[in-house]
């Protein structure tokens, strides 16, 4: 009995933690949502390249592209030009898209779509970047009002970072001498990042221009310049109007450097338009968009590598153990006595057509007129079999005439009983028939009522959609579901009805 | 909750078995499938017991077939009382029992009337497995009409009271005198609403009793005291009891017997799945008796001995016999 014991806690701990791995992997590893609802903003970015082509000249449009390793996954590009060659090549950080074409003329219009989703999971690449520059050379009265400007700034800031923010903070004090030598009048935020950069190599802190994106729906919308610097393990994001550290969630880095965002040999009057929507994706079609273009393809394994059809009759399939759990627990542990172990999970299963509260009506009415047509039958001394079988047939002329008369009175429920509640009705009937002859009819009744209340019970949990989800998704979930069941297949705790019905013991 | 939990603990502490346990540790654990059919179905039972020289009452003969039939006047011979009975019947339908002839006709306990043809009819009705479970056919067996001790009289209604014995291993757990009632009509089924009277395993004398999950001291019906009656022959019971171990395999039965005025105890069926009321009537837990029992069993495998059934009895009645009725 001992080793025996021991066996079986070892096939539980087995089986537990396999299903824990198992689901762990999935959800940690492989990023697969946990619920249904955990959808994700799935945005569409066209960028619309017009220009001029210069007639009899060969045209080369240069335009960058987002890099792919950053928070946001790309899960679809694509180029739409007629005529055009393209090409996508890597430049340091940024990627630039070519359309080249040998001759063309007139009014170009060229396309570049991207859908992206932030990413669930992946590591980032570590980022790498300089952490020292040279001085730009700087003469006369520029060079002492850098220098004036820096001064105060030295003195208020504590690293790299603060640094940085007191340097944007100064410069876009726009009344300060100094400030307004060294912009010579221009104010635009270019100019101001230069003097930032400016004083910045002063200091020695190498610093990045950054065009961003803002992820916004429906509104005309151009690269924001954002300044970046690399402090030795991170980039640090600063907008260049407010200094205020950090890049927003919603930003897209699009591409860094000085460089323009496009540029057009054999063209003129280059025009890039960005508009963008966004849509909401279920989770899973989300996580299969993204497998096309991640190498990971974790669902080909999944219940989700099944013909759609197929995957909705396994939904049904894969909760039944739930069912036959609810039973399981509702017998061994409560102590409430129901006809047989699966029946009730098939009344489940059957409600599922005639929904819960109808259901209960229906069967709780059928059952009654079938098992009263028994007893009126007893008196007439049939053998079992005949006798059985004119009650099965009474089932169906009643399940007939309920849906004749419902149908007329206007309630489509009443035509909700197809083929499967009708053979799990004639077959609760004959169970409980038979019960009743061994046990009589006040054991019936309770036992009909336990099967009910644990039909709906089993319907109910059965039928909670993120649950479905869940465990349609993480079939390994079961196995912890064996495990549980395993464990009970040796409980020898009381059952809760039995506390009630050993309470005499007591009463001393 | 809490007070769920002080019951729990309450009846833990008083060995109280719940099914749960019986199922798992005894059911399962002592009881192999393949033997069932030697308690399901009465016929075997008899059989094995008149090999191993237990006393059942005598069976007349067998019906299994329709033609069989025919030989029922040669069965029944000159017995003018005898019960028919579907060999795995359930909760003592189908039985009927005729208790004397009359004008060539036939008179049951009730005083019905039935002729020959209805007798056939009914025992055409057993054959085909209107009273057996999930409606099998069956074999009818005409047997001994039990005629209870007249000691009964005073606390029974009706029907034949009888006395069921928990065996482990051969050693006696706990007995009760199961008393049929108006309202389990003449059954001596507990569930039907019998009622079941502890009973000292060392004298034989009778406990206070159960009904339906309660407990008693009177029976409903006649309202006697159930408690303080002495049974006679009790060790004859013991020894019968113990001996039903060897005789069908099966180490966790409950054994149901009669006392019949002349022939003394009678073994009626085993049962591979007793009930746990008994602990209510006997007002004590089974656990603690059966893990006393599996400790000793556990000694006496060391030490490889083996105990008859009047060792077995012996150990049982020292250990849990002489409890007085709880006052």
């Amino acid at each position: 009995m001992r080793a025996l014991n021991l066996h079986l806690k070892i096939l539980i701990v087995l089986l537990v933690s396999i299903g824990v791995l198992v689901t762990a992997y999935q959800i940690f590893v492989l990023g697969i949502p946990v619920t249904e609802d955990e959808t994700d903003d799935l945005w569409n970015i066209d960028a619309r390249v017009e220009f001029q082509a210069n007639p009899r000249e060969p045209v080369k449009v240069q335009m960058f592209a987002p890099p792919l390793n950053q928070d946001y996954v790309s899960l679809n590009e694509s180029f739409i030009s007629n005529n055009y060659g393209v090409s996508v090549n890597q430049v340091d950080n940024n990627r630039r898209v070519t359309w080249s074409a040998r001759r063309t003329s007139g009014k170009q219009t060229l396309y570049y779509r991207l859908a992206l989703t932030k990413r669930y999971t992946g590591d980032l690449p570590k980022p790498k970047g300089p952490v020292f520059r040279d001085s730009i050379p700087l003469e006369g009265a520029e060079k002492i009002a850098a220098e004036a400007l820096l001064a105060p700034i030295r003195e208020h800031s504590a690293d790299v970072e603060t640094f940085i923010g007191e340097t944007i903070k100064r410069v876009n004090n726009l009344n300060d001498d100094n400030v307004k030598l060294l912009t010579a009048g221009n104010s635009s935020t270019s100019n101001r990042v230069r003097i930032v950069e400016l004083l910045l190599s002063f200091a020695h802190v190498p610093m990045e221009r950054v065009h961003t994106l803002r992820l916004i729906a429906d509104q005309a919308i151009s690269p924001e310049l954002w300044i970046r610097s690399f402090n030795g393990e991170k980039w640090l994001y600063f907008n260049p109007d407010t200094g205020e550290p950090g890049l927003p969630a919603d930003r897209l880095i699009w591409w860094t450097g000085d460089e323009p965002l496009i540029s057009v040999d054999g063209g003129k009057q280059a025009k890039v338009s960005f508009t963008l929507n966004n849509s909401e994706l279920n989770a899973i079609g989300l996580a299969k968009m993204t497998d096309q273009n991640t190498d990971v393809d974790f669902l080909e394994y999944t219940l989700y590598g099944l013909p759609l059809e197929t995957q909705q009759t396994y939904q049904i399939m894969i909760m039944i153990p739930i069912g036959v759990l609810v039973i399981l627990i509702l017998r061994n542990l409560i102590g409430i006595q129901t006809l047989g172990t699966f029946t009730p999970v098939l009344i489940a299963l059957a409600f599922r057509e005639t929904q819960v509260g109808f259901g209960i009506i229906l069967f709780t009415l059928i059952t009654a007129l079938g098992l009263s047509l028994r007893s009126y039958l007893e008196h007439l001394k049939l053998q079992m079999l005949p006798r059985l079988s004119v009650v099965l047939t009474f089932v169906v002329v009643l399940i007939a005439v309920i849906s004749l008369l419902s149908h007329k009175l206007g309630l489509e429920r009443g035509l909700s009983v197809s083929l499967f509640p009708m053979v799990i009705l004639t077959m609760t009937i004959e169970r409980l028939s038979i019960t009743w002859e061994e046990r009589g009819g006040g054991h019936a009744f309770k036992v009909a009522l336990g099967t009910i209340i644990a039909a709906s019970l089993a319907h109910l949990l059965m039928n909670i959609p993120e649950l479905t989800y869940f465990i349609f998704t993480f079939p390994t979930v079961l196995l912890i579901l064996v495990g549980f069941m395993l464990a009970m297949g040796r409980y020898r705790g009381y059952r809760l009805t039995e506390l009630f019905r050993f309470k005499a013991f007591l009463k001393d | 909750m809490i007070n769920l939990w002080k019951r729990w603990k309450a009846l833990e502490a008083r060995g109280i078995m719940g099914i749960n346990r019986r199922n798992a540790d005894y059911v399962l654990k002592y009881n192999k499938r393949s033997l069932y059919p030697i308690v399901d179905d009465k016929i075997i039972t008899k059989h094995r017991a008149i090999e191993a020289g237990i006393h059942v009452p005598e069976l007349y003969g067998i019906i299994a077939t329709e033609k069989e039939i025919e030989k029922l006047d040669q069965i029944i011979g000159e017995h003018s009382d005898f019960v028919i009975k579907p060999a795995q019947g359930a909760g003592g339908d189908g039985i009927m029992v005729i208790a004397d002839r009359f004008e060539g006709r036939y008179k049951t306990v009730s005083g019905k009337i039935v002729t020959h043809d209805e007798l056939e009819h009914h025992i055409s009705s057993i054959l085909t497995g209107l009273y057996s479970l999930g409606g099998h056919r069956d074999r009818a067996l005409i047997e001994y009409r039990v005629k209870p001790d007249p000691i009964f009289k005073s606390i029974s209604y009706e029907g034949v009271p009888d006395i069921r014995i928990i065996v482990l291993m051969g050693y006696p757990v706990m007995a009760m005198l199961r008393l049929p009632t108006r309202q389990s009509s003449g059954k001596a089924n507990l569930h039907q609403g019998a009622i079941g009277v502890g009973v000292d395993l060392a004298t034989g004398i009778t406990l206070r009793g159960t009904w339906l999950n309660n407990k008693i001291a009177k029976h409903p019906d006649t309202t006697n005291p159930v408690d303080g009656v002495q049974l006679p022959d009790w060790d004859g019971f013991m020894k019968l009891a113990a001996g039903c171990h060897e005789l069908c395999g099966l180490g966790y039965i409950g054994v149901d017997m009669v006392l019949d005025e002349t022939k003394g105890p009678l073994i009626l069926e085993l049962n591979a799945r007793p009930g746990l009321n008994i602990q209510i009537a006997n007002d004590c837990g089974l656990t603690l008796r059966t893990h006393a029992i599996e400790a000793h069993l556990a000694e006496l495998k060391e030490r490889g001995i083996q105990e008859t059934p009047a060792e077995r009895v012996r150990f049982s009645q020292e250990l849990f016999g002489h409890v007085s009725a709880a006052v």
